[in-house]
């Protein structure tokens, strides 16, 4: 039996849901009934064998439609329910009087609850719940103003002749639709970027609009005649309140003019907006007490007359001070972003993004749309750079310093037989396939902490197959361009595989992303970090491994390129500098994954000596259904379809991650050489520094964000530090246990009389998110060598 | 129609004690659910419980239970739909606690289903799970997910997947305990903001690498100006909560 359509759906439904046909129903009641019928005798053809009120199932519901639909008479899940004595005109709306008088303070109370909504919405709430459920707003934007002046609170009013006062009128009107038109342009913004809805951010209008028909100049002369206004009514106003107000209606006007300003500061280069705006925070917030709050102008009922099948839902309620602390880094992240701007090759721009994108919290909604549409719109990069263009930049730092598959161009070579003609079409397909991925490793950086991790996993795949599609124009590029081969030690020769190369260093790193985002949004169990901890080791040495080929030839060209110095030939000192520039590249993050490997080689030694002594905590029982091949293969998921590097295979995995064979000595010694070793890597890392430098540039352009650069630094050298103490602790512990033993063969591996917790992340002693340090202390002698 | 719309595990209230007694050692597994009601005194002290499987014929005595149990705390409880959805499909994954001294029998219920997940992995969904406020601490929540998945085991799934609250620590630790590992956190998962971790639990080896015929990774990433959200299956709306 298929779908039972809405219109025979019977009368005499009464038992799970009564269908309400009188007008006062608002809420779409077809979802509800479209899946399921209650059969009765009357409807059901004799011939189908049903029981009367047998259930009978449509084969395509699905469990994402059970989860929408409706039970309609159900007052939390049926946003037109009518309580019991409750009327039509009660349940739809409040006898507030929006004509009213209100005190100065009232509108300032008014005005601040009105941010803290904007604010709630701009984390993520829907406008149902937050803006939508001031009856103010609600008057401005419902039925959708005309024109802006039909915009006021006397709407709809039978009597016309009714003054609004000038308080209302000039001052809160003015705050109002400046506020929505505020909101209008961060919609417009997100809108048209990456972002999950319900997730980031509701885009939800209800039918109504953010006054994005009106021009923005209308508000800034409103938002001006209700300062004059303010200026010119201090008779009216106390100076306190007076001043509150103002500061108000100014922070709105340059907060309006900072949104609309938006991916225009490519051009203007303006900070002045939100600089303006965070000079008003503080005074806002001293001021608020003297707000008076007007609650009965706030009302969820307005939710009734929302297009919408969502059931009804709660204000929600943010404080004051929490909306100042949002809004204060909104501005803070709109002023720094423009040290993204300007372009100095793809590795800074990556240092950058991700360094302003990773602060905690996270930037809004808004700022990481914003930051999706500098860095690319219409196939530019930050308004500057072509795609193209920036793709070869980050080739030549990388893999093909002055190699003539970056100069050849089809637009100057056009003989066809030409080999510069053929390598600058391949080069063409390689541009086409590779620039969306390539930029998306930047765009990336935009989404939520969550969704980053889950999208690298996806996009891993893809770089994978892009690894091979590159080898294969390697091949062909190599012929034609005439690439001398490299003898190895061995007496093999190899070629340089460039783009292939290439692309499997932006997979390692992502590989490391991932592993090092798992540690930050806690996904690992204590039990795995031993494991974690040395497949990131091992992730980080297959990567040095492959720098150090990259570099091979380099160096090689380099070499050749000496003889051409030396003769002075044209260009060669060009090609000198950008060889030189690229080696400089490779060293760097040399450096950075020699620090990471350090360190997780260090405590992944660490981690084996709790375990093995039965002080690490652990999350599943001895009656657990899985098993840790089973666990491990949960956890290379995202790894499973990879063909470089190879799967781990278990057996191995499990050899390694536990060090069998090596003594707690040995271990030991691992743990505590390889923490030294990371700590003057980090330091190296830190020295020098976030970006590379040309030669000639001595300042930091980024210095906000390089301040956030090394702040993240110095935690993961903090977090070195915990470990080293840690380290020391455990040897003590086993130093302590081998002395009690009196130089007996230790038996079954023992309990060690120590104390472990992990900190969590965001806790204090959790120095950096992707450095699990355990906090290891001696534990108190009653009873604590047993666990 | 909203994707997100309506509470999944549901937990009633937490207390930090409740939380804390649900973190006791889980009890010996239960034998294999061969038959359908089973009786296990968890301590002395407490009046034995009945666990017994869903019955269809008898939904008017249990499904009013069911809703009462698991909506006590939502704000915004499931639909009649959703639970007609789960027991209507898979009625015998789901097994309720009975204390038949009380007038309110039904003190613990856990809801699932078992279906191929996009023509791959034969995969468990574990929906609900509930135990009644004064109930908690006694292992019978632990008790009750076994069945649900030793019935799934009985029936050749390959894996179990469930979501939880991030605060729910309690959850956390009963599904871990079980072997569950977190595979990946989902922002704001929840109606009141709160995220979630996707709990999993492998069956059989190779399940990782079974190919699903609608390949999530094959969507192009980052290419559309919206990104439509993962279905979302089903959401508590978080009073937190613990058993």
């Amino acid at each position: 039996m298929r779908v039972v359509p809405e219109s025979v759906v019977p009368r005499d439904i009464t038992d799970d849901f009564t269908i309400a046909a009188s007008s006062s129903h608002l809420t779409p009641a077809g979802l509800a009934f479209k899946f399921y019928m209650w059969c009765t005798d009357d409807l059901i053809p004799s011939e189908i064998e049903l029981r009367t009120g047998q259930l009978v199932k449509d084969e395509y519901f699905t469990l994402f439609e059970a989860v929408g639909a409706l039970e309609i008479m159900d007052s939390k899940m049926d946003s037109g329910y009518l309580g019991p004595g409750e009327n039509h005109a009660q349940a739809l709306e409040d006898d507030y009087d929006l004509m009213r008088e209100l005190a100065p303070e009232e509108v300032l109370g008014i005005m601040d609850e009105l941010l803290c909504h904007e604010m709630a919405w701009h984390m993520g709430h829907p406008l149902s719940q937050t803006l939508f459920t001031s009856l103010y707003l609600d008057r401005l934007l419902w039925p959708v103003p005309k024109t802006l002046e039909n915009a006021h609170f006397g709407r709809g009013q039978s009597q016309s002749n009714e003054k609004v006062p000038d308080m209302v009128h000039v001052v809160l009107r003015a705050y109002c639709l400046a506020l929505v038109k505020s909101c209008d342009f961060v919609h417009a913004r997100v809108t048209t970027e990456y972002y999950f809805e319900e997730e980031d951010f509701v885009t939800q209008l209800y039918n109504r609009t953010l006054l994005s028909q009106f021009d923005s100049k209308h508000f800034h002369d409103l938002l001006d005649n209700a300062i004059r206004w303010v200026d010119e009514h201090t008779d009216m106003l106390s100076e306190k309140v007076a001043e509150a107000i103002r500061a108000r209606l100014l922070f709105r006007r340059e907060f309006l003019w900072g949104l609309e300003q938006d991916v225009e500061v490519i051009e203007t280069r303006s900070t002045a907006q939100f600089l303006s705006c965070l000079s008003h925070l503080d005074f806002l917030g001293k001021s608020a007490v003297l707000g008076k709050e007007v609650p009965e102008s706030f009302s969820c009922k307005i939710q009734r007359k929302l297009a919408s099948t969502v059931p009804p839902r709660p204000m929600v309620k943010i404080s004051f001070e929490d909306a100042l602390a949002h809004l204060r880094r909104l501005c803070q992240d709109a002023v720094d972003l423009l040290e993204i701007l300007d372009y100095r090759g793809p590795y800074n721009l990556k240092v950058v993004i991700w360094t302003l994108l990773s602060r905690k919290p996270q930037p809004s909604v808004y700022i990481r749309s914003l930051v999706q549409s500098l860095i690319v719109s219409n196939r530019t990069i930050l308004g500057a750079v072509p795609v193209k263009q920036f793709l070869y930049d980050e080739l030549e730092q990388i893999v093909l310093p002055s190699s003539i598959l970056l100069q050849a161009s089809a637009d100057e070579i056009e003989v066809p037989s030409d080999p510069r003609f053929q390598i600058a079409q391949h080069m063409d397909v390689f541009t086409k396939r590779f620039s969306q991925p390539f930029v998306d490793t930047f765009r990336s950086a935009c989404l939520n902490r969550c969704r980053i991790r889950r999208t690298v996993c996806h996009t891993l795949v893809d770089w994978d197959n892009l690894q091979m599609e590159a080898e294969d124009l390697d091949e062909q590029l190599r012929t034609l361009s005439n690439e001398p081969p490299l003898q190895l030690a061995n007496g093999d020769t190899t070629y340089s595989y460039p783009l292939s190369s290439w692309a499997y260093h932006h997979k390692l790193s992502q590989f490391r992303l991932i592993l090092q985002l798992g540690f930050e949004l806690s996904i690992y169990a204590p039990e795995e970090l031993p494991g974690m901890y040395w497949y990131l080791s091992h992730i980080c040495s297959t990567h040095l491994g492959h720098i150090d080929r990259i570099r091979t030839f380099t160096v090689a060209t380099a070499k050749r390129n000496l003889a051409d110095l030396a003769a002075k030939k044209r260009d060669a000192f060009e090609r000198h500098a950008v060889l030189q520039q690229s080696i400089r590249l490779l060293e760097r993050m040399t450096t950075q994954i020699v620090a990471v490997d350090a360190f997780a080689i260090s405590l992944h030694a660490l981690y084996v000596l709790l375990a093995r002594h039965r002080v690490l905590p652990t999350t599943s029982s001895p009656q657990a259904y899985s098993s840790d091949r089973l666990r491990y293969e949960i956890r290379m998921k995202p790894f499973l379809q990879i063909t470089l590097p190879e799967l781990v295979p278990y057996d191995e995995y499990h050899r390694e991650a536990v060090l069998e064979g090596d003594s707690d000595d040995i271990v030991l010694e691992r743990a505590a050489k390889a923490i030294s070793e990371a700590r003057k890597a980090w330091e190296a890392t830190l020295a020098n520094g976030a970006f590379m430098h040309d030669s000639d540039e001595k300042d930091s352009p980024a210095l906000a964000i390089e301040d956030d650069w090394k702040r993240d630094i110095k935690d993961t050298m903090r977090a070195c530090i915990g470990a080293s103490i840690a380290i020391e602790t455990v040897k003590k512990a086993l130093k302590a246990q081998a002395d009690s033993r009196n130089g007996e063969p230790p038996q079954a591996p023992q309990s060690v009389n120590l104390r472990v917790t992990i900190p969590e992340v965001g806790s204090k002693a959790r120095w950096h998110d992707w450095w699990v340090v355990p906090q290891v202390s001696p534990a108190t002698t009653l009873g604590a060598s047993k666990k | 129609m909203n994707p997100n719309p309506t509470p999944a595990l549901s937990s009633t209230a937490t207390t930090t004690a409740a939380a804390a007694a649900a973190a006791a050692p889980a009890p010996a597994p239960p034998p294999p659910t061969t038959t359908t009601t089973t009786t296990t005194t968890t301590t002395n002290t407490h009046p034995p419980l009945r666990y017994v499987r869903y019955d269809g014929a008898r939904e008017d005595e249990y499904v009013p239970a069911m809703r009462q149990l698991i909506s006590k705390d939502l704000s915004e409880p499931y639909s009649i739909y959703v639970y007609r959805y789960f027991l209507y499909q898979w009625g015998d994954l789901c097994f309720m606690a009975m204390d038949d001294s009380q007038q309110q029998r039904m003190v613990g219920v856990v809801v699932s289903k078992l279906e191929p997940h996009r023509g791959g992995p034969l995969r468990g969904y574990i929906a609900m799970l509930a135990v009644k406020e004064e109930y908690r601490g006694r292992g019978i929540a632990t008790k009750l997910a076994r069945m649900a998945i030793d019935a799934m085991i009985e029936r050749d799934a390959d894996e179990i997947v469930l979501e939880t609250e991030i605060t729910n620590t309690a959850a956390i630790k009963l599904y871990e305990r079980l072997g569950f590992l977190r595979s990946k956190r989902l922002h704001r998962y929840y109606l009141n903001g709160n995220s979630a971790y996707r709990l999993v639990l492998y069956l059989k080896e190779g399940v990782g690498s079974m190919r699903t015929t609608l390949d999530p990774y094959g969507a192009a990433e980052m290419t559309g100006a919206l990104a439509a959200p993962e279905p979302a299956l089903l959401h508590e709306n978080g009073s937190g909560g613990g058993w």
